[in-house]
């Protein structure tokens, strides 16, 4: 599998804490506060959602988690250390599939492995990444042959040949079809599972959130802070129909001030 | 696809009767450009030359024509047969207006003379000049080519590692780029005089006026093309692990390439104009001095003869260098083709 087998790396899934972590860009000379005193302490292998308004700042979050950016104040660390670049153990998938219109699938998947020099020992891992998305016969398909939910799906098998520790995924189902997304939704959770990275999930979807995750982190409004945070104990597999899951959606969704429609 | 397949695999019309069956429109359009040839073969053999003119190769240009005739028409009775041939019927109005064209050409100039000589010669001294001077015209193709090769991948080499650093690094930038606005659109031309008095000899001159003209576009286009890359293209490969040297040679160019080729066309383009300048005033060597040597003795089917090759040359190179384009971008959706 895409994986290599637990034995050799008992401790697979990384820590992340934040603390007091405030961000603000610069929109025309004004400054505009985006992120405001985010603490967060995510345990290793843990599958965390992010959830909240549109355009509150959890890609930004996320640009930060990743090392993309540096925080305007508060800090960032992982396995007790700064974040302060990018590194191929937190990968992120992005929001924007942003394939390399040059490469085929199948290269553009390989992407992490050439970047780190690791093409030639661990060449397989694109097969495995590739069926696992359902991508086998578009191995060889330029990216504007894709849909756009495939393009997707590409992009999260990109992320996943690489093995992170902490994965980070920006709203990464958000163009597939209904039942597609339900088939890649137990695909994460298993091999999520399987390999035990810590996952750190953006989406709009409060019933994707629940299905997958652990905890649920509610942002507030543009600057984001943490609203609440809702645990979801029940054991994987999970199922939808589950009226647990019902009754925390409904918490879910009072957070975000929208329980008057359920 | 190119649009000759195209033009073959598109989907006839169905049931429009006889004339809509692709093998009866192959064979009508080629016995039709068959049978133009014919008719300018046969004026031209059996009209005779208009009196006092000595055309030397008017029975050879008939002959041509001739077997040109004949060729068309087997391949239009080949067509019904076989598909292969069927891609000639694109070409068989062009062929068939050619036909005319040299007809009417021969027909004002070696039968009629209503056209001055030796202005406009007629087509048999064309081909006259090319049988006879074959020797001068082809060290003159050779010469030309030698030149430009040098001169061009030099500039597009130059121009390309030039453009790169400006787009990649700040200080090269820096340095690199008011140099650039400052000198880069003075005419390549200009620097000629300077050129010839400062290099060695005037085929390194030359060499250097054509790099400069090809470099400055190319320059142009590679920067722009490395400083408009998505920055989105960056943050993948550096969260995936790469190194400033992987970003450059795996994310930066190839992104930047569609840029690049715009850059090679512009500075090809470029490097035509400045050949012929420069061997018209100094290699003394290639068909831009031959056009020049066949002015001064008043040889103007040597001239046209020369244009006419220049043609088929220049053309020829852009079609190579949209060939390569193809092949290497054929990621990109909608490309124009050439
Ligand atoms: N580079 C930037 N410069 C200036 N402002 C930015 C920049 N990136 C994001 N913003 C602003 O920060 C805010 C948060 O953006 P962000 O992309 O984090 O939202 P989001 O929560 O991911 O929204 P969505 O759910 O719609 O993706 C927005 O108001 C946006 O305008
Ligand atoms: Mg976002």
């Amino acid at each position: 599998m895409v994986a290599a087998p637990a034995s050799d790396d008992p401790v697979r899934g990384s820590t992340l804490t934040l603390r007091e972590v405030r961000h603000c860009f610069d929109l025309e000379g004004q400054p505009l506060p985006v992120l405001d005193r985010i603490s967060l302490q995510v345990g290793r292998g843990e599958f965390v959602a992010l959830l909240g308004p549109s355009g509150c700042g959890k890609s930004t979050l996320l640009r930060l988690v990743a090392g993309l950016d540096a925080p305007t104040d508060g800090s960032l660390l992982t396995e007790g250390r700064e974040i302060e670049s990018p590194d191929p153990s937190r990968v992120v998938v992005f929001q924007d599939p942003t394939l390399y219109p040059w490469r085929t699938v199948w290269s553009n998947v390989a992407l992490g492995l050439e970047a780190r020099g690791l093409l030639r020992t661990h060449r397989g891992r694109i097969e495995d990444a590739l069926r696992l998305v359902g991508l086998t016969g578009f191995a060889n398909a330029y990216p504007h042959q894709l849909s756009g939910g495939m393009a997707q799906r590409a992009a999260l098998a990109r992320a996943l040949v690489n093995d992170p520790k902490l994965l980070i995924l920006d709203e990464p189902l958000g163009q597939l079809d209904s039942l597609t997304r339900i088939t890649m939704q137990g695909e994460l959770v298993s091999l999520w599972q399987r390999a035990g990275f810590t996952a750190l999930l953006v989406t709009h979807d409060v019933e994707e959130a629940l299905f997958l995750a652990g905890r649920v982190i509610v942002f507030s409004q543009r600057p984001a802070h943490i609203k609440a945070e809702i645990v979801n104990a029940r054991p994987y597999p999970r199922h939808r129909g589950d009226p647990h899951l019902a009754e925390l959606r409904h918490q879910v969704l009072a957070h975000l001030g929208l329980d008057a429609t359920w | 696809m190119s649009a000759v397949v195209d033009e073959v695999s598109r989907p006839q019309k169905p049931g429009f009767g006889f004339f809509a069956r692709p093998a009866t429109r192959s064979l009508v359009g080629g016995l039709a450009s068959a049978t133009a040839w014919f008719v300018a073969a046969a004026l031209t053999a059996f009209w005779p030359d208009k009196i006092e003119s000595d055309w030397a190769y008017t029975g050879s240009l008939a002959a041509a024509c001739g077997a040109l005739a004949v060729a068309l028409a087997l391949a239009a009775f080949a067509s019904v047969r076989f598909t292969v041939f069927r891609r000639f019927q694109r070409l068989s109005p062009w062929l068939f207006v050619l036909a005319l064209f040299l007809a009417a050409w021969e027909v004002v100039t070696a039968k009629l003379g209503l056209l001055p000589l030796p202005f406009f010669p007629p087509p048999q001294a064309i081909v006259e000049v090319v049988i006879d001077d074959w020797g001068r015209l082809a060290a003159g193709i050779f010469a030309s080519a030698r030149l430009l090769a040098t001169g061009y991948f030099l500039g597009a080499a130059v121009g390309f590692v030039t453009g790169v650093a400006i787009g990649w690094s700040r200080l090269a930038g820096y340095w690199i780029h008011p140099v650039l606005r400052f000198i880069g659109p003075l005419p390549a031309t200009a620097w000629l005089p300077l050129a010839f008095f400062v290099f060695p000899s005037s085929f390194s001159a030359s060499i250097f006026l054509i790099a400069l003209a090809t470099g400055f576009p190319v320059t142009v286009l590679t920067w722009s093309g490395v400083a408009g890359v998505n920055s989105a293209y960056y943050d993948i490969a550096r969260t995936l692990g790469a190194t400033q040297r992987f970003l450059v040679l795996k994310v930066a160019i190839p992104a930047a390439m569609p840029h690049v080729f715009v850059g090679l066309f512009m500075g090809l383009g470029n490097s035509f104009a400045v050949l012929v300048v420069a061997e018209m005033l100094g290699v003394k060597a290639g068909l831009g001095w031959y056009l020049q040597w066949a002015q001064g003795w008043a040889a103007y089917a040597n001239m046209y003869a020369a244009l006419l090759l220049m043609a088929f040359l220049c053309s020829g190179l852009i079609t190579l260098l949209f060939r390569l384009r193809d092949r290497l971008l054929s990621w990109q959706k909608g490309l124009v083709r050439w």
